[in-house]
């Protein structure tokens, strides 16, 4: 017996030695340095991607998937706004804004389309009115004063207001102002053409994203020429990834990573960055239809903190009551000042004994295929119903809270939490019978942002936007948890990120070995 | 035989109506739609039942039952709401990936389960054949993606012998595609093998035991010899049902694997149409595998006939 056993192990061992010389015969070792260093020589980079967005029509899409990687890499807006406050040229060589702000004239550049063909005052206006009639609600809100696009020569576009427009400007430098050839437009779902540093050179669906330097380009060539973007969608996955060598960046690490990308020690390994544009504020919402008393209720037993320390990195949130990213002027950390309903528990159960909200069934809708949404659900039921709430979780995937929430009316939610693009204009509803999906509606609050739109000053504007944001926190219907950052780990020889300018978009012309 | 044949086709034919109806019903049954996923929050109900109606989708139900079902009878797949890429190319390039990882799997799993598995049978009652089906039993209890994240961290990331993840497509390096499939066909092909080792236990067990056997070593064969020539194939019996069931479950149904190697196969693609609710991609797709399915399990039921005249005499 015992030499069976023996021979057993013996077996065993060779098996595993032959293994081990399989393996090694298909590829040496490949350190982190070696890796990095080849593709650096071969002027390559590969970056992860933790989403796949299954289409790039960015005209009907708002999916950050995709936001992430087409505009400003591929195709460009009119003009672009920097951190700064400063404006630059983008499809637009120039431009003249008349003194009332409400004619705008865009001098169009001598460039092409990474397809070869010229862009045209054509492809511009074609642009333009594509994204006005855009079904995306946000995109085509920049055009609401808009009441002519028209054609001046070739290369000269005037865009005539019914009033004076903020919006409207800050979407020529967003995805409302992306430009586009109108030849190319049956084919924008998988092969998008514009005038940026990079074409799409394919698209494979839950694969990869490769993008070639356009040769077209009218500005500096981009200095890494191949980008591959490999779709990772398992976080674990992607970060094993980057700790081989086998790509270079995860410029967006969800914050369902954060933990385990501290404890591993890839903060210390590699280039973390935080940038709040990337970000997006995590919030709360109370449907209107439920008493102001229960909503400010259901708010005092909201512990931010809580919410911060369940995402384990501290570097990557603030706690916030302002529905905002800190890179907005309105924008506030949580403070006694501009917390209207700060966390209470021991308030909220002294109310819930007093009114008697235990007997008030609440469903509280949870997205469940989104990591970053779950987590907040499971610290917000339970604290919910340790105060006295009679709740009930009920989890669903996207495609039924699509239905059941984004599409329904009356959207079917008590609560519900979310996360996502920090433009206020979103909740803006004139009329509750148009109330959205948040079931938000304010007249003064729709007011507010109004004001802001026509201000003709940067002060005035910002004035009204900070008057929008103190009446939309006390309304208690969206209340604001945390402001998360944007975060991404790169190679550390691989520079020059720079935070997005056309929304989310990471520009992959800025990174350089 | 003839009728035997008729009636298994009879069966199969009405196997695919019903699935056709099931799996049409079935991804409706689950709600949302993809105009509403696609366009997202910000969206109006107006602006996502415009899109509903260009995709097609405010028809009547019967409408896009027949529509869906005429299109794959004259072999047109369908297309993509999203992308409008055809589904028969789709699912072409994905089986690229799916089809060598399911078959490879399973090979690696038969070459280790077959040996090891009759080992452990004429084994039985002794220490080796005990560790063996212990070790068995362990491997039926890991899950795959476990073994798949541990193959990945142990080949990927500290020796850094292979890639952990990703895929490099045939045309572009066949070297290449083969190294990313390396790690996945390994995990699926140990998870395997630890279930098709207790199958093949069980079968060459039961064999062992049987009259012919007995009469093989009584006319002068070893056991080795008798168990080879004679026991093998009434062993594979049992076995051509299980890695005929394996075969139709490994080719849709490997997504843990997909997506802890971030391979795109048509299990991903899969799971990723269905959240969307791309319901075309879906239906042909489920319904290619479930014609796959169903035409092996006619193949088996047929090689049974083969394999064993008691079949067709009886059925």
């Amino acid at each position: 017996m015992r030499e069976k056993m023996h021979l057993i192990t013996q077996r065993l061992g060779l098996l595993t030695a032959a293994a081990a010389l399989f393996a090694g015969a298909l590829g040496g070792a490949a350190t982190l340095a070696e890796a990095a260093s080849s593709r650096a020589a071969e002027n390559k980079m590969v970056l992860v991607a933790r989403q796949d967005p299954g289409t790039l029509d960015f005209v009907k899409s708002n999916l950050t998937a995709m936001r992430l990687w087409i505009p400003a890499n591929v195709v460009e807006p009119l003009v672009y706004f920097n951190k700064d406050g400063s404006v630059s040229p983008g499809v637009a060589e120039s431009w003249t804004i008349s003194d009332d702000k409400k004619t705008y004239t865009f001098k169009i550049r001598e460039a092409k389309f990474s397809n070869g063909a010229p862009v045209t005052a054509e492809d511009v206006i074609y642009s333009l009115n594509t994204m006005k009639a855009s079904p995306v609600v946000d995109y085509a809100a920049a055009y609401e004063a808009v009441t002519a696009i028209d054609k001046v020569d070739d290369r000269t576009v005037k865009v005539t207001l019914s009033r004076p427009s903020q919006n409207f400007w800050q979407g020529m430098g967003a995805i409302s102002g992306l430009i586009q050839p109108e030849a190319s437009a049956g084919t924008i779902a998988t092969n998008p053409i514009g005038t940026g540093p990079y074409k799409l050179a394919s698209y494979t669906t839950n694969s990869t994203f490769e993008f070639e330097a356009n040769p077209t380009y009218w500005g500096e060539a981009p200095p890494v020429k191949n980008v591959t973007v490999r779709i990772i969608t398992d976080g674990t996955a992607g970060l094993n990834a980057l700790e081989a060598g086998e790509v270079d960046a995860l410029p967006v690490i969800t914050i369902d990573l954060w933990e385990q990308l501290s404890k591993r020690e890839l903060d210390k390994k590699y280039s973390l960055v935080t940038y709040p544009q990337v970000g997006e504020p995590t919030y709360a919402v109370l449907n209107q239809k439920l008493d102001k008393d229960l909503r400010e209720t259901i708010a005092k037993t909201l512990d931010r903190q809580s919410y911060n320390d369940a995402f384990g990195a501290a570097w990557g949130a603030e706690n916030t009551c302002t529905f905002a990213l800190p890179n907005q002027v309105w924008y506030s950390p949580e403070s006694p000042e501009t917390c209207p309903f700060p966390y209470d528990m021991e308030g909220a159960m002294a109310t819930i004994a007093e009114k008697g909200y235990a007997s008030t069934p609440l469903e509280y809708a949870s997205l469940s295929d989104v990591p970053d949404l779950s987590l907040p659900a499971d610290i917000m039921v339970p604290a919910m119903q340790a105060a006295g709430f009679n709740v009930t979780r009920n989890a669903i995937d996207l495609a039924r809270y699509s239905q059941l929430i984004f599409q329904g009316r009356p959207p079917q939610f008590d609560v519900t939490i979310m996360s996502g693009d920090a433009n206020p204009v979103q909740f803006a509803c004139p009329d509750p019978s148009k109330a959205g999906w948040s079931t938000y509606c304010s007249p003064e609050y729709t007011k507010a942002l109004a004001d802001a739109d026509v201000a003709l000053t940067q002060e005035d504007y910002v004035a009204k936007m900070k008057q929008a944001a103190d009446i939309l926190r006390k309304d208690a219907v969206i209340v604001p948890l945390i402001a998360k950052k944007g975060v991404g780990l790169f190679n550390p020889d691989l520079k020059g990120f720079e935070e997005p300018r056309v929304n989310v978009a990471i520009e992959l012309n800025k990174l350089h070995w | 035989m003839a009728i035997y044949i008729l009636r298994k086709l009879a069966f199969f034919l009405g196997a695919l109506f019903i699935a056709s109806v099931a799996i049409f019903l079935l991804i409706r049954g689950a709600g949302g739609n993809v105009a509403a996923v696609v366009l997202g929050k910000g969206a109006t109900p107006e602006a996502i039942n415009a899109l509903a109606h260009t995709y097609g989708l405010d028809r009547p139900m019967a409408v896009q039952y027949f529509d869906w079902i005429g299109n794959m009878l004259s072999g047109d797949l369908g297309r993509s709401f999203r992308t409008n890429e055809s589904v028969a190319d789709l699912v072409t390039a994905r089986l690229s990936v799916s089809i060598p990882l399911a078959f490879s799997g399973l090979v690696l799993g038969l070459l280790i389960a077959i040996p090891v598995g009759t080992y452990a049978a004429r084994n039985v009652g002794t220490p080796s054949g005990a560790l063996l089906a212990l070790v068995s039993q362990i491997g039926v209890a890991v899950p795959v993606f476990w073994a798949g994240i541990l193959l990945s961290l142990l080949f990927g990331v500290r020796l850094g012998w292979l890639p952990t993840g990703g895929w490099t497509d045939w045309s572009v390096s066949p070297w290449g595609a083969i190294r990313s499939l390396v790690l996945p066909v390994l995990s699926l092909g140990l998870i395997m093998a630890a279930v098709l080792i207790r199958y093949v236990r069980s079968a060459v067990l039961d064999v062992m035991n049987q009259d012919y056997l007995r009469t093989a070593r009584a006319v002068g064969m070893t056991r080795t010899e008798a168990l080879l020539k004679v026991g093998l194939r009434n062993a594979a019996l049992p076995l051509v049902t299980i890695v005929g069931l394996q075969i139709a479950e490994l080719i849709g149904g490997t997504v843990i694997i997909e997506t802890v190697f971030s391979l795109p196969g048509l299990s991903r693609m899969m799971l990723a149409n269905v959240a969307a609710r791309e319901v075309i991609v879906v239906q042909s797709t489920v319904m290619l595998i479930v014609v796959f399915v169903i035409s092996i399990n006619l193949i088996v039921d047929l090689l049974y006939g083969l394999l064993d005249p008691r079949v067709r005499a009886t059925r």
